[in-house]
């Protein structure tokens, strides 16, 4: 049988210990061995030794003090599967961790992560911030709270009087909860600027837009669970084993239960081990990809005909694209991948049906991504798998909550509930803070640049960096706030560390800042400062997973040491900057046990519910979902709805949207745009959003397909006042309502009359019904089209597939793409391996959580490239050996050499997950004490370089070239 | 140390997947342990502990919680 | 009677390492000490599988035949235990033991092999159940609170499966007959000895019996 072969002649190269032990499995022993085996030899600085049972004697102490076991439900920080986890506390401390097989979504299961979620800092070694610091004169030095706050706060008000508001950036989090984001967002307007955003920017904005702008929603459109439903599963651009494990779960549970698990990539991952057929595809050759797919698709016949009929705006024009544009040889050329697999995927797709795509950052994080996610729209809907069970694009997101802080969070271009940032959304806002529009506006610099879109987290370096005269904005940024955000997921690292150099003021609230923290103090001598925020599991509020369900997390234990909840720092910062009172201005405010004011989670919430109409975050109150917390084990995991029990024929977490006023009782939308259920039951169609025609052609939906039930049954527009009226409708609503709509639409009527009206009483989707849209003529590409990278090994497909022209003024920012693709035309003769880059299972993000947690960090010890044995052999690497990767921007990485054919000949990959090495150097000493991570290694995104996407922004992260030699 | 514990050394080493090769076992030397319902929260109610187990056991069976058509 | 067995099934194990910190995490095992870790074959390449391994708890356990100081002993339910106060640190346990599991933690500053510790089923050891000397000397004992081991019942995709030998081999079955094809469980044979009547393999599941 297989597995009695040895263990691979690999081992080790990875760090892994499981990999040192050659030959575990029987009988070779040597003494090197033994030693490995028995731990003895494993050696990762500080902690050779043993580590000391910290944790219990904290245990014990607490035991000795015969406090009674509380259980607190919480839910893991690690990534949106949204695992649930039961947090048994004895006095205070967080003594074991029980597995919650009631929870739907993951039945007690967990990855490495979310089985060592309670190792989050709590020993005293631990490399949490454990009060406030500021570097002085180039060293570390401990503050307190008041005199910390009073120098951040004095520094930037001067900052503010000097420059203006938009002279300090906002670096928020999608690891805050939705009411931390949502206040976020909120804080950041009353303090004047746009200058905000968060991890999304460079995770899942392409797909946001993307997405969004095809047929309404910028969402995964099923759930994590619905793989279960599908019959045939294509990952592009996912390995979710290692960046989604749970979700493995049900989808092996599916391929168990006969779905084909397909997995294209240029790496043969791990969920490329467990696929029924595997494609090595090019990086940054997706579009070619997709589109050969749909080839195939159009040359067959196999489109749903009926479905894009009804419900496609456009793929007449994409059909006629790629039957012309795409043949199997161009395919080929810009892809790889021979026709006969190509042909195959398309196959596969075709005749197991419902079946879906699955794309995380391997499509996004391209100069390109908003195409390549779009081509991927474009292949469901000519397949007519989306709105369907089984179907749709199932986007797995990465933070806990990086959906919904893109939902109601800190975005540069918008509101919460992507309500825009037009002075029509300010005053629809305004009313629901209660505050009045003008003193908002009076905080900005300018009117204009209230409704200017802000500065993305991806390029605030240029922000910095730029010259005065090429940016959009009065002065550059002098201060910038890492608010929950590591700086080592930002390209072009060597460049940001010469922004951070240049600024005024960099402050950084986080539990673990200490990339941050070194990186700035590599080069400043002072003017940073740390403040110690506390954790997820550390405070309550709600989380949204990738499928859209939200969650409540009770609190498990205090802040530790100095730590303080996000949302209690945003309102001590409101309260210094003299806008306390308009921010909490609906919140009920509790005390906390140093006498800090906390703006209450639930009653943030409560305001989120009655602002955010557009995607429905108004039926989720807390009570609603606190009840689901309590009743998980009624809810149907292959459904999601409960069946019976207090929540009966909810959907579980009740998945956005959500509509209408939690007494109207939606039961939320486990799968979007689909038609087959009653609007009440979950049941939607595609967005009207886009107009009712284009050129003569109709947009609504077409006779005949509508949701379960609808009154309507053809394509009609969103609802207002106005269309309530005409239908004769507008009786429907109280005197009470009448008086709240009267002018609004469904996304503005406070009252929620007119979704009330519109769902229960007419079986209607309050946004309209219509076509999605295969051609998005709002975007540089209304066709998605292939573009090569800006550092491309094929200066022929450079002339053939170009990227787009400069852009003077985008996000404020003047953005280079032909002149950089064409001055580095030739590059690949320098650097001819194309350099991509991902995730490892056990660390996730910027990784200095998971590196400071020695169950996970012991697994992943050294920084490491893959390299194929041919391209090793080539430059006389073995595995092991320490070799210098260096880009075009000359940065060079010392990493190991991890010599495998998972990646082919000519890529090579490498983890973003490491920090604490800066070209060779280990950064220890630049560390407040005592902070730094356990393992420490070399970020890649040191030498990741330039690119953008079109329209978002986004980083390219996943194509670019290297060189390496043996160091 | 026993000669029966000296015996199977130089059997197990190379074995892989191959049968097991049947030792004879020296008499346990240390402390007794108790049952595992001996305690507070099964007071020897061995059913009772057997049907938590079980309980537990089932509980990592998902087809358990998934309704199948076929 | 219950009989407790732990089973890996290669078909669904990631490699995510779920049950290599849930050990850690359940028993706070120190750095440099695995009582559970995963293996993977032809890493990288087509046929790539991986497998988590601790202590089997075999039906004729090696260990408990080598050990020079009769320190190791069988419970009733068939968990694999030891007696530390007795252990003398010979390492024979280890040369014995087909999955490499008995380890031995460094002790003391010199680098003395001490005691050897390795995966107890989440039983314990011979102290009173649930008390601060089991936890110090075996970690937590999940089977006297009539739970199962942490790192089977937080495996992300229920590859690992430990309890009741007869109950998790049903499991099993029921996985196999859906999967239509034959089954990889690893160990089984050397851990359990030869087939037997839960053994999976032996089940006329395989082919066509999907409905």
């Amino acid at each position: 049988m297989l597995l009695t072969k040895k263990a691979s002649s690999q081992a080790g190269t990875r760090g892994r210990l499981s990999r040192q032990v050659a030959g575990y499995l029987g009988n070779t022993l040597d003494r090197r061995a033994f030693l490995k085996r028995s731990g003895l030899a494993v050696g990762a600085g500080a902690f050779a030794t043993q580590l000391p049972f910290a944790m219990i004697d904290k245990a014990e102490a607490a035991k000795q003090g015969g406090g009674e076991t509380r259980v607190a439900r919480t839910v893991c920080t690690h990534c949106s599967v949204g695992c649930s986890i039961d947090a048994h506390v004895q006095n205070g401390v967080w003594v074991r961790q029980e597995p919650v097989f009631d929870s739907p979504l993951n039945l007690g299961a967990h990855c490495a992560k979310g089985a060592a979620a309670r190792e989050h800092g709590m020993t005293d070694h631990s490399a949490r911030l454990k009060y406030p610091m500021k570097l002085e004169g180039g060293k570390w030095k401990k503050l307190s709270w008041d005199q910390a706050m009073k120098e951040v706060t004095d520094k930037m008000l001067a900052i503010r009087k000097d420059s203006g508001p938009d002279a300090v950036y906002w670096i928020g989090s999608s690891k805050h909860s939705n009411e931390q984001a949502y206040l976020m967002r909120k804080f950041v307007s009353f303090w004047g600027t746009n200058n905000c955003d968060h991890q999304a920017r460079i995770c899942h904005s392409t797909t946001v837009a993307g997405v969004a702008n095809t047929w309404g929603y910028g969402a995964m459109t099923n759930s994590y669970n619905d793989m279960q439903n599908s019959k045939a599963i294509l990952f592009l651009g996912s390995n979710a084993c290692e960046a989604h494990p749970v979700s493995m779960l049900h989808t092996l549970h599916a391929k168990e239960n006969g779905a084909k698990i397909i997995v294209c990539d240029p790496r043969f991952t791990r969920t490329a081990a467990k696929a029924d057929y595997f494609v090595r595809i090019r990086s940054g050759g997706d579009v070619a990809f997709i589109f050969g797919l749909l080839h195939h698709i159009f040359k067959n016949g196999w489109e749903d005909k009926e479905y894009i009929r009804q419900r496609v705006y456009g793929m007449d024009k994409v059909k006629e694209e790629v039957m012309a544009k795409w043949t199997p040889d161009k395919v080929q050329d810009v892809t790889g991948v021979p026709e006969e697999q190509v042909y195959t995927v398309a196959k596969m797709i075709s005749e197991n049906r419902p079946s879906t795509i699955v794309w995380a950052m391997g499509q996004t994080q391209h100069s390109n991504g908003n195409a390549v996610v779009r081509a991927s729209c474009i292949l469901e809907l000519a397949l007519g798998n989306v709105g369907k069970s089984g179907g749709g694009t199932n986007i797995y997101r990465g933070h806990d909550n990086v959906q919904g802080a893109t939902d109601v969070g800190p975005n540069p271009d918008s509101l919460p509930g992507y309500y825009g940032i037009v002075e029509g959304s300010w005053k629809y806002w305004c009313r629901v803070w209660g505050v009045d529009f003008e003193w908002v506006k009076k905080q900005f610099a300018s009117p204009a640049m209230m409704t200017k879109p802000g500065i993305t987290v991806s390029r605030w370096i240029d922000g910095v960096l730029e010259k005065n005269e090429n940016i959009d904005q009065d002065s550059n940024l002098r201060a910038v706030v890492y608010w929950g955000h590591a700086p080592n997921s930002q390209t072009r690292g060597k460049e940001m560390v010469e922004a951070m150099k240049k600024l005024d003021l960099l402050v950084v609230i986080d539990p673990y800042p200490s990339a941050t923290a070194a990186m700035a103090a590599m080069v400043r001598q002072d003017g940073v400062y740390l403040l110690p925020a506390c954790t997820q599991y550390e405070t309550s509020g709600s989380v949204t997973a990738s499928g859209r369900s939200l969650q409540w997390r009770e609190r498990a234990i205090e802040p530790l040491f100095e730590s303080k909840p996000d949302h209690t720092l945003m309102l001590a910062f409101a309260k210094k900057f003299g806008f306390d009172k308009e921010l909490a201005k609906n919140y009920k405010i509790v005390k906390d046990k140093d006498g800090w004011d906390e703006p209450e989670p639930e009653s943030i919430l409560r305001e989120i519910n009655r602002g955010v109409w557009t995607i429905g975050y108004t039926g989720q109150s807390p009570e609603r979902l606190k009840l689901h917390m309590k009743n998980q084990h009624t809810f149907d995991v292959k459904t999601l709805r409960a069946k019976g029990g207090p929540c009966d024929g909810d959907y579980y977490g009740l998945p956005w949207p959500c509509y209408g006023t939690p007494e109207m009782k939606h039961p939320g939308t486990p799968h979007l745009y689909d038609t087959s259920k009653h609007v009440m039951d979950g049941g939607g169609n595609f967005r009207a959003n886009f107009g009712v025609e284009k050129d003569g052609v109709n947009l609504l939906a077409e006779d005949g397909s509508a949701s379960k039930g609808a009154d309507l049954q053809f394509g009609y527009p969103e609802f207002d006042h106005l269309l309530l009226k005409k239908l004769g409708w507008w009786d429907d609503l109280t005197e009470a309502e009448k008086k709240e709509a009267e002018g609004k639409n469904w996304k503005t009527d406070l009252s929620g009359g007119i979704i009330r009206v519109t769902m229960k009483n007419h079986g209607c989707h309050p946004f309209g019904n219509a076509k999605a849209r295969a051609v998005v003529w709002n975007f540089p590409d209304p066709i998605p089209q292939h573009r090569e990278p800006l550092y491309s090994p094929r200066p022929d497909l450079v002339d053939k597939y170009p990227t787009h022209d400069d852009k003077k003024a985008f996000w404020r920012l003047p953005t280079l793409y032909k002149t950089i693709q064409q001055a580095n035309k030739d590059i690949s003769k320098e650097y001819p391996l194309i350099m991509t880059s991902g995730r490892l299972v056990e660390y996730e993000g910027g990784g200095e959580e998971q590196r400071s947690n020695p169950w996970l960090a012991e697994l992943q010890q050294d920084m490491f490239v893959e390299i194929n044995p041919k391209d090793a052999n080539d430059r006389g690497v073995k595995a092991g050996d320490y070799v210098w990767v260096e880009t075009p921007t000359k940065a060079r990485l010392k990493v190991k050499a991890q010599v495998t054919e998972r990646v082919g000949a000519g890529t090579v990959f490498l983890p973003f997950h490491f920090s604490g090495w800066w070209m060779g150097k280990d950064m220890l000493e630049y560390y407040p004490p005592g902070s730094a991570p356990i393992v420490r290694g070399e970020a890649v995104n040191t030498a990741t370089t330039y690119g953008y996407d079109s329209v978002t922004m986004m980083q390219e992260t996943k194509t670019t070239l290297c060189k390496i030699a043996k160091a | 140390m026993t000669a029966a514990a000296l015996v199977p050394l130089g059997l197990v080493a190379g074995c892989g997947e191959k049968p097991v090769t049947v030792y004879k076992a020296g008499k346990y030397q240390g402390k007794a342990d108790s049952q595992p319902w001996d305690n507070e929260r099964f007071k020897g109610d061995r059913n009772a502990w057997e049907k938590a187990i079980k309980d537990r056991s089932v509980a990592q069976n998902e087809y358990a919680r998934v309704a199948h058509s076929k | 009677m219950a009989r407790m067995k732990f089973i890996s099934d290669a078909e669904r194990c990631i490699e995510c390492n779920g049950c290599v910190t849930a050990c850690k995490n359940e028993h706070e095992i120190p750095w440099g000490v695995n009582r559970r870790r995963v293996v993977t074959i032809d890493d990288g390449i087509p046929g790539e599988r991986s497998i988590s391994v601790a202590c089997m708890h075999c039906s004729d356990a090696p260990c408990i035949a080598v050990c020079p100081v009769d320190t190791i002993y069988k419970t009733t339910e068939g968990i694999v235990l030891h007696d530390k106060d007795l252990c003398i640190g010979c390492g024979y346990c280890f040369y014995a033991c087909p999955f490499g599991a008995p380890q031995f933690p460094q002790d003391g500053a010199f680098g003395l092999r001490g005691k050897m510790d390795k995966c107890t089923f989440c039983a314990g050891g011979p102290e009173a159940d649930g008390s601060e000397a089991e936890f110090k000397k075996y970690g937590r004992n999940r089977i006297s609170e009539g739970k199962l081991p942490a790192c089977a019942e937080m495996c992300s995709t229920k590859a690992l499966l430990g309890g009741d030998g007869d109950v998790i081999a049903d499991i099993y079955r029921n996985r196999v007959v859906f999967r239509g094809k034959g089954s990889e469980v690893w160990g089984w044979g050397t851990a359990y000895g030869k087939p037997e009547k839960q053994q999976p393999q032996q089940q006329p599941a395989a082919q066509g019996a999907k409905s």
